[in-house]
């Protein structure tokens, strides 16, 4: 009876040792089969998951933390064809939420193009309009029957970011803006646009979960910190779309700066769009130069130009502020007759009032005897026919003709000395007249104040151009032009500070012949003198209220100093010089 | 002289033994496996959500902080002012006082805390491979080796 046991146990576990045997030798057979290779090369391909991480855009914001360019969420609002239960419901809630035509699209979802399995109804949905049709498709969800489908299954939401500018049109000019593809074009947002994109990452992700430390992070794009104060940028906005109307200019721009250390505060420009509309770019701008006109738009600037001939001159020794001339009305130059802007004579004059009463003569016959040699010398230090770096997009270098170029004549030397054909931006004039503000020291202009990276800020430090005058002759001609104000009573003067600037008028050349119906105007000026904080420029061009800048620029040039001393809290000059003393 | 031999039962019952205990800790170390793998499936499950999760709070968060510098924008800023009654100053009438030990703000320094580096853990796991990774790079250290 044992040994029948026993048997059994045996034959028992032999047949359970042979199953065992089996199902291994089975298991071995299959993982080395020819199909094994299939499977695991059909698993690999869900094992990973090729990604592109976009990181999100870096944003920008003006010196006081004010966001002027971030970043929101809109949705891409699509149907799943194979999985749409009721196209008419989907067609009527869309349309009604998105005002979009109920007809056109059931069409769209009844009768799509060949092949499709998934359609695109409409993209950059603002958040709001997705949110309440995702919460009208839970809705209808909920209310179905157990067991059966809403009205809008099939409709499906994708949220994207986008770029969103909060200040709508402020500092358009500036900023520039980001297109459906992610590129940006004008302004920081294209001069800067490799940094705040960031750099997109393609990873293969793993699905399996145990690998989910592989997970790639995209580190997102620089932020971005402005050298623009926010209020002084909408207050030199508001003033110069008054002065537009008040003096009936077509187009304008105010540019202030902060001679010390090219810190851009303020650059206003017309016309300027709705950044968060910028397809419609080209109803407002007919060429690209017209987005930005006092980084992107050289033109002929006048006798502000008298500043550097002036600053060349007393740096040279060619003058001193008291050499006298006796002013005729008129001089030859190359040949050819240079006449003051009244056309009279002046008498005997110093440099002073040959600055105060604007002289073409005085200026015509300073650039002479200082010699071509020495006054391109000036002009080339001074930057002119060179870009100044600015960091903003589309800038222009302006033409510098020098004498050898073939389009260069003898007159020239004359006429480039009251700025005459030779053409400069605003920005360029800024940095110019910024050795005379700044002790002699050329700033670069910029706007960038500093970048934040993983929690890091990284300030941007003052660029200096060279020294292309003295320290001496930077105080002589700021005294020398302060004074020139005071005397005639400028428009541009601003009660309780002391002004240093100069005005332009410039005749527009029309068809090869100076227009004198036609000018730009133009004024620069920076303050206090005795420790400039502010440059201001000014340009309105064709004003029809008065063709002379000492009636149009000079003025618009006081209220835009008047709130800039407001606005950066710069006391008036005897308080600023008792706290001194104290 | 007495020869003494082993009951069959006893042997039978050394190797059943034998046999249960290899099998008990063949599902002990089975069963061990299974715990820890599906432990750091869950967690890997958690870090794929949380990581869903921080990029959806991410978002919601800008889209807030836009929402914010829209409202708070100079232009409705400004129209705000207006509809409370106050009006711009004028420069003449501003007062300016000495306040003894005032140092004028600095342009405001906007530094946001660090990201979580998913990419780069700190603290690194001490083991990256499971027990058939293991066993897989000891075969084939071992068949490296022979050859």
């Amino acid at each position: 009876m044992k040994e029948q046991y026993a048997r059994r146990a045996q034959v028992l576990i032999a047949v359970m040792i042979f199953a065992a045997l089996a199902i291994i030798a089975q298991m071995i057979r299959i993982q080395n089969s020819p199909e094994a290779d299939i499977f695991r090369e059909r698993a690999s391909n869900y094992a990973y998951e090729l990604h592109t991480f976009y990181p999100d855009r870096g944003e920008i914001y003006d010196r006081n933390g004010h966001l002027l360019a971030g970043n929101k969420s809109v949705y891409e609002i699509g149907v799943d064809l194979n999985a749409v239960k009721d196209p008419s419901a989907i067609a009527f809630a869309v349309g009604n939420e998105l005002n979009i035509d109920y007809a056109k699209l059931l069409d769209s979802i009844q009768n799509p193009p060949a092949g499709l399995s998934y359609i695109v109804i409409a993209d950059y949905v603002e958040a709001q309009k997705a949110t309440n049709l995702q919460a009208l498709k839970k809705a209808l969800q909920a209310q179905a029957p157990e067991g059966s489908l809403g009205g809008l299954t099939g409709l499906n939401f994708k949220s994207h970011p986008q770029r969103s500018y909060p200040e709508n049109t402020l500092a358009s000019n500036i900023i520039g803006f980001v297109s459906r593809e992610g590129r940006g074009y004008f302004g920081v947002e294209e001069k800067y646009d490799r940094v705040l994109a960031g750099n997109p990452v393609q990873a293969l992700v793993p699905t399996d979960p145990n690998k989910a430390f592989e997970i790639p992070h995209a580190a997102n794009g620089t932020t971005l910190i402005l050298t623009i104060n926010r209020d002084l940028q909408a207050a030199s906005e508001q003033i110069l779309d008054d002065s537009l109307s008040t003096y009936g200019a077509q187009r304008g721009s105010i540019v202030v700066m902060d001679p010390r250390n090219g810190e851009i505060l303020a650059m206003a420009a017309t016309p300027r769009m709705d950044l968060n509309e910028f397809w419609k770019y080209s109803d407002t701008y007919k060429t690209a130069s017209d987005f930005n006109t006092p980084v992107s738009m050289p033109y002929e600037t006048g006798s502000v130009m008298k500043v550097l001939t002036m600053a060349a001159a007393l740096d040279s020794g060619t003058v001193t502020p008291n050499t006298t001339y006796f002013d005729t009305g008129s001089i030859l130059v190359g040949g050819a007759l240079i006449q003051n802007w009244n056309q009279e004579p002046w008498g005997e004059q110093n440099m002073v009032g040959c600055l105060q009463h604007s002289l073409n003569v005085c200026l015509a016959m300073v650039s002479t005897q200082m010699g071509a040699g020495t006054f391109y010398n000036y002009m080339d230090n001074f930057g002119f026919g060179h870009l100044t770096g600015v960091d903003l997009a589309g800038e222009s270098a302006g033409r510098l003709k020098l004498p050898g170029d073939s389009d260069w004549y003898p007159v020239d030397l004359g006429t480039n000395a009251f700025g005459q054909g030779v053409t400069a931006t605003p920005v360029q004039m800024m940095m110019a007249a910024s050795a005379v503000a700044n002790k002699g020291r050329m700033v670069v202009p910029h706007t960038l104040y500093a970048m934040l990276r993983d929690g890091r800020q990284y300030s941007s430090p003052a660029q200096y151009a060279g020294s292309p005058i003295s320290e001496q002759t930077a105080n002589t001609l700021s005294e020398m032009l302060a004074v020139s104000l005071e005397s005639e009573a400028s428009l541009a003067l601003v009660p309780g500070y002391r002004i240093a600037g100069k005005t332009g008028t410039a005749q527009i050349p029309v068809d090869g012949f100076y227009d004198s119906t036609q000018t730009n105007v133009s004024f620069i000026g920076w303050g206090p003198v005795d420790d400039p904080r502010f440059m201001i420029y000014v340009w309105l061009e064709r004003p029809s209220a008065s063709i002379w800048g000492s009636e149009t620029a000079a003025p618009v040039f006081s209220e835009v100093a008047a709130k800039t001393v407001l606005l950066l809290n710069i006391p008036p000059d005897s308080i600023r010089q008792t706290l001194v003393t104290k | 002289m007495h020869a003494y031999k082993v009951a069959p039962w006893r042997i039978q019952r050394r190797w059943i033994g034998g046999a249960l205990l290899a099998v008990v800790a063949c599902t002990m170390i089975a069963a061990l496996y299974l715990d820890v793998t599906s432990q750091a499936a869950i967690a890997g499950r958690e870090i794929q959500d949380l990581t869903a999760a921080i990029s959806v709070s991410q978002q919601a968060s800008e889209d807030l902080q836009t929402q914010l510098a829209s409202l708070t924008s100079s232009a409705s800023m400004q129209s705000r002012a207006l509809n409370l009654n106050f009006r711009p100053m004028a420069q003449s009438e501003v007062e300016y006082l000495v306040v003894s030990g005032y140092v004028k703000p600095e342009p405001e320094i906007l530094s946001s805390a660090s990201l979580p580096q998913l990419s780069a853990l700190s603290v690194l796991p001490e083991y990256n491979q499971s027990l058939f990774d293991w066993l897989d790079e000891q075969i084939a250290a071992s068949s490296r080796g022979l050859q």
